[in-house]
């Protein structure tokens, strides 16, 4: 499936990975000890206490489940748990059918069963919340009387356990949470990975990285590998290019197409040449329209007609509803197209959008000045907007014009580094 | 911060409002009161006359028997049922026969969200008082206004505004200019709260603060930027403002809800053609709407911007 040929036609980010192998998520650089486990410390510390109490007998949760985002280490901490304790793993997981009669045969056995050679068992089920209800009527049930009956620990995971299926699961397992990791706990790691591999790459385009991809480490070190092919040394420039550099020569004439087309079909024909997704579309469209379309009737006309294609698109997030896909879509091409009316023609230089790169900041930025305003609002009474909105800016000029002063603001609230940083920029 | 330092503990101590502050002490003196709505613009003495209403209430020991929710952090009706239930259940050994629950910016809330909470006030009135809080009292659904005491709570008079910053300065070990105080006491426009951060983050540029000074914080904290956008709008230097709005928005984190704002009282402060401010203001009502329904705050403004350009150049 994702073979070398594939690979070689199809020569966007991800897929470049398989010309040389398997990716390091998957072999090289997967934590094989609980120790190498990057971050979320106090999950760990349950779970070592929860497994250890298995020494001592058969405890009163004989289930766990690791809930989180995707690649915080929750697979991979029921791993490294078998390895380090000399545990066999019996495994199972989204792609395998599961059905009462596959879980009550490969669980249900596993878990009652004392392994021939007296060696210990943990059981591993991962992704629970991808049972899918029909398909896999009764699986749930099924995973409950084998948690009721088993001698072996079993781990189960999930993304979200908070679907309404898994509620017994959750009160039967012993439920903890993995979180999103953060700069402080990726960046070490990742650069003690670079080292190894004699990367050579910025801080500036380390933290880009943890970023854009919120600290979902498989999808950081799938970047890191595809970025490092047959290079050494990677800049900021080359990070925030990733993804798209392929796609570049293209763009243009997609771009073209919706500029200077005077047909609504020759502007809708931008969607089918193009080889980037849509949404990637639309912020070419939306940073170039403004100089391509410069008289200002003709640029108000375009970028009305954005405005409606955004509304759609987020409407098509919100409802699900993929059938409005194509009015965006004819909205983002025909509608700026035919905005044109005034604007002589003539070349004019086409630039990448900016705020693509400003992007992973600002949703970076945006959560502290939550967390900031939550801590505010709990000291002086008021709600996390309403701190933000009254308080912030006037703590943002004691931090820039008196440094000193803002030490028993920092203590009162007790900020961390990442949230003074914030206050002064 | 001062604004926390220096809010009154005592209701002796309130600023303005005294009929409420007397009001407010018979019920003390009375150890009864009946669900009370406090309205009134921010910074005016809300919170704080119901921080010092529990003080005197229940002692030092307050804390137990006062619990403040927000209505915008609280998500929805269910988790403000929970914690009422929670708080309402448990009995104090105190003089005072009920407990004391403050729920925040009120007017937050949804209408259905109003009803629930009207059947949660009536469920638990034998135990626990509501003192609901917010900027309007039209937006207080009428079953709720009708079972509550309302208290209007009127701007801070420059007076008072001005001998407290006055006592603030001194506690401080700070100077003010006579125009230095006077310029803070204006932008504060009766906001208690805005006054005193506005003299916090002006003396962090000195012990000695003067009108300059003053300005150059207002400057930094009002939206300036914003007129900057308008401005460069109209010059028709779009590109400049589109990057200027990017940086609002991404740097400074004003939020897109806040420049609509900003933008609409300055349609009519700026000079333009009368008929053509209805209609701009028409534009951003409905981008204001939009941005209510999630679009993306950048996209959505630059093409007001667009727009606003381009109806300037129709005149």
């Amino acid at each position: 499936m994702n073979g070398v040929l594939e690979a070689s036609t199809h020569k966007s980010g991800r897929q470049i990975m398989a010309t040389f192998g398997i990716p390091w998520t998957q072999n090289k650089y997967r934590p094989r000890h609980l120790d190498d486990i990057a971050g979320n410390k106090e999950p760990l510390i349950s779970f070592r206490k929860w497994i250890s109490s298995w020494e001592k007998g058969i405890p009163k949760k004989k289930a766990v489940l690791l809930y989180g985002p995707a690649g915080t280490g929750k697979t991979v901490t029921a791993e490294a748990a078998s390895r380090d304790l000399n545990f066999d793993l019996v495994e199972m997981n989204a792609s395998d059918n599961r059905t009462t009669a596959s879980i009550g045969k490969i669980v249900g056995t596993a878990a009652e069963q004392s392994s021939l050679l007296g060696k210990k068992r943990l059981i591993l089920l991962d992704e629970v919340d991808g049972i899918d209800s029909r398909a896999d009527r009764g699986a749930v049930e099924a995973i409950i009387s084998a948690i009721k009956k088993t001698k072996w620990p079993i781990v189960l995971t999930a993304n979200d356990p908070w679907n309404p299926r898994l509620a017994p699961l959750r009160n039967t397992c012993l439920m903890i949470q993995f979180k999103k990791l953060g700069l402080r706990d990726s960046i070490p790691y990742l650069k003690k990975m670079c080292e190894k591999e004699s990367l050579e790459i910025d801080d500036r385009a380390l933290k880009f990285l943890v970023e854009r991809n919120e600290g979902d480490m498989r999808s950081i070190i799938n970047d890191l590998q595809t970025l490092s092919t047959g290079k050494k040394t990677i800049s900021y420039d080359d990070v925030t290019l990733l993804g798209w550099r392929d796609q570049k020569s293209n763009i243009f004439e997609v771009l073209g197409n919706v500029f200077k087309a005077k047909t609504c079909s020759w502007a809708r024909k931008a969607i089918e040449l193009s080889e980037v997704n849509y949404e990637m579309l639309f912020e070419w469209i939306y940073e170039n329209a403004p100089t391509q379309l410069s008289d200002p009737r003709d640029r108000a006309k375009a970028l009305q007609a954005l405005a409606k294609a955004d509304l759609f698109l987020k409407r098509i997030r919100q409802t699900q509803n993929w059938r409005l896909l194509s009015y965006a879509l004819d909205f983002m091409t025909a509608g700026v197209a035919m905005s044109r009316e005034h604007t002589k023609p003539g070349w004019v230089k086409m630039r990448f959008p900016e705020r693509i790169k400003l992007r992973a900041k600002a949703r970076r930025e945006k959560a502290l000045r939550t967390s900031i305003g939550r801590k505010i609002g709990a000291k002086c009474h008021l709600s996390t907007g309403r701190s933000i909105q009254y308080f912030i800016p006037y703590i943002k000029q004691i931090f820039s014009n008196k440094p000193r002063d803002s030490k028993s603001i920092v203590d009162w609230l007790e900020l961390d580094e990442e949230m003074i940083e914030y206050l002064k920029q | 911060m001062w604004a926390e330092k220096y809010r009154p503990r005592l209701l002796n101590d309130l600023k303005n409002q005294k009929e409420i502050v007397e009001q407010l002490k018979r019920f003390v003196k009375t150890k009864s009161m009946p669900h009370c709505l406090f309205a009134g613009p921010p910074g005016t003495g809300k919170t704080t006359a119901a921080l010092c209403l529990a003080h005197e209430l229940f002692g030092e020991r307050y804390m137990d028997a006062y619990m403040e929710l927000n209505a915008s952090d609280a998500r929805g009706i269910d988790v403000v049922r929970t914690t009422v239930k929670e708080f309402a259940r448990i009995s104090t050994i105190s003089k005072v026969p009920f407990k004391l629950l403050v729920l925040d910016e009120a007017d937050n809330m949804t209408s259905d969200a109003q009803h629930a909470l009207r059947r949660t006030m009536e469920r638990y009135t034998e135990t626990c008082r509501f003192i609901l809080s917010c900027n309007y009292s039209g937006k207080i659904i009428e079953p709720i206004q009708s079972r509550c005491a309302l208290f209007r709570f009127s701007p801070i008079s420059k007076d008072d505004i001005s001998s407290y910053l006055g006592e603030i300065a001194k506690n401080e070990e700070i100077t003010l200019g006579p125009n230095a105080l006077e310029a803070i006491v204006s932008f504060s426009e009766g906001d208690m709260r805005r006054a005193i951060n506005a003299l916090q983050s002006a003396s962090s540029l000195g012990k000695k603060i003067d009108e300059k000074s003053v300005y150059k914080i207002i400057g930094k904290v009002t939206h300036e930027d914003i007129k900057e956008i308008l401005a460069l709008t109209l010059k028709n230097e779009f590109i400049e403002a589109r990057n200027k709005l990017r940086t609002v928005l991404i740097e400074y984190g004003i939020s897109g809800q806040e420049i609509i704002k900003e933008l609409h009282s300055e349609i009519f402060r700026i000079e333009l053609p009368e008929k053509k401010r209805v209609k701009i203001a028409e534009a951003i009502g409905e981008v204001d709407f939009r941005l209510a329904q999630g679009a993306d705050e950048e996209v959505q403004l630059s093409s007001l911007l667009a727009q606003i350009a381009s109806e300037d150049m129709q005149k």
